[in-house]
């Protein structure tokens, strides 16, 4: 189990929920290993997240990568305003569209 | 004028402790807490860049760090022992299919930092590079 993830399984919803506070490049290899095992519908959780870089951002386009190669859905969670920024300058939002806690009521 | 430097090696959790330093001081400085960020996010890929580009990831080989708050500015200038770069590329890097297709999954750093603070500049000679990064404590008229 990576101390850098925590999976919730919630059938063919899997919410990642990312335990560092920095996605950068000395946590980018863990995060991104994680990008094996996504499911139909993965949602990274970026609740504890207070920095991330660029370093951070090619790890997480791994898990878009994946989700192009296998016909998956890719949200994140819990972006914070400046993270939210930071994802509208590069086109991250596109590629990994925001939802809300809420969103995940019906799975859980 | 209130100087820091700072010298770390070229290992990547040094640079948390320069992205550290830069919230303190961009908060002494009187930068607004977005602004804060903004200025932890563009030293943090100044500095990444030079460990892995300009130091070639050469543990031996140190980065520097000096803040400067003077007046309404706050510079940081961020060096590394390198032999030089021929350019940095500053230009607008997004995510788009073509990048993904090809695997190409880097590049943002520079573009993050010129999009970022108020103004930047390179010096660059074969006895090592030297980016300059500007924000001013005035927020600018939009």
């Amino acid at each position: 189990m990576s101390d850098i993830i925590r999976r919730e399984e919630l059938g063919d919803v899997v919410v990642l929920h990312i335990l560092t506070t920095s996605v950068d490049a000395v946590s980018a290899a863990a995060i991104a290993a994680e990008c094996q095992q996504m499911r139909p519908i993965t949602v990274l959780d970026f609740s504890e997240v207070s920095f991330i870089n660029s370093a951070g951002i090619s790890a997480l386009l791994k898990f878009v990568v994946n989700a192009r190669k296998s016909g998956y859905q890719l949200f994140a969670m819990n972006v914070t305003p400046h993270h939210q920024k930071i994802f509208k300058m590069v086109e991250m939002s596109r590629y990994m569209p925001t939802i809300e806690e809420r969103d995940l009521a019906a799975y859980r | 004028m209130q100087r820091v430097e700072l010298r770390i090696p070229s290992i990547p959790i040094f640079e948390r402790v320069v992205r550290a330093s830069a919230a303190e001081i961009g908060s002494a400085a009187g930068l607004s807490p977005e602004r804060v960020e903004d200025l932890k996010l563009a030293v943090s890929e100044a500095v990444n860049n030079a460990i892995d580009h300009g130091n070639r990831g050469d543990t031996a080989k140190l980065v520097g760090v000096i803040f400067e708050i003077d007046g309404d500015k706050l510079e940081i200038r961020i060096s590394d022992q390198g032999s030089g770069i021929e350019r940095l590329e500053f230009s607008r890097r997004v995510i788009d299919d073509a990048h993904l297709d090809a695997g190409y999954l880097r590049g943002f750093g520079m573009y993050l930092i010129s999009a970022l603070v108020d103004d930047y500049e390179v010096d660059s000679s074969q006895h090592g590079t030297v980016l300059t990064l500007r924000l001013y404590r005035k927020e600018r008229q939009q």
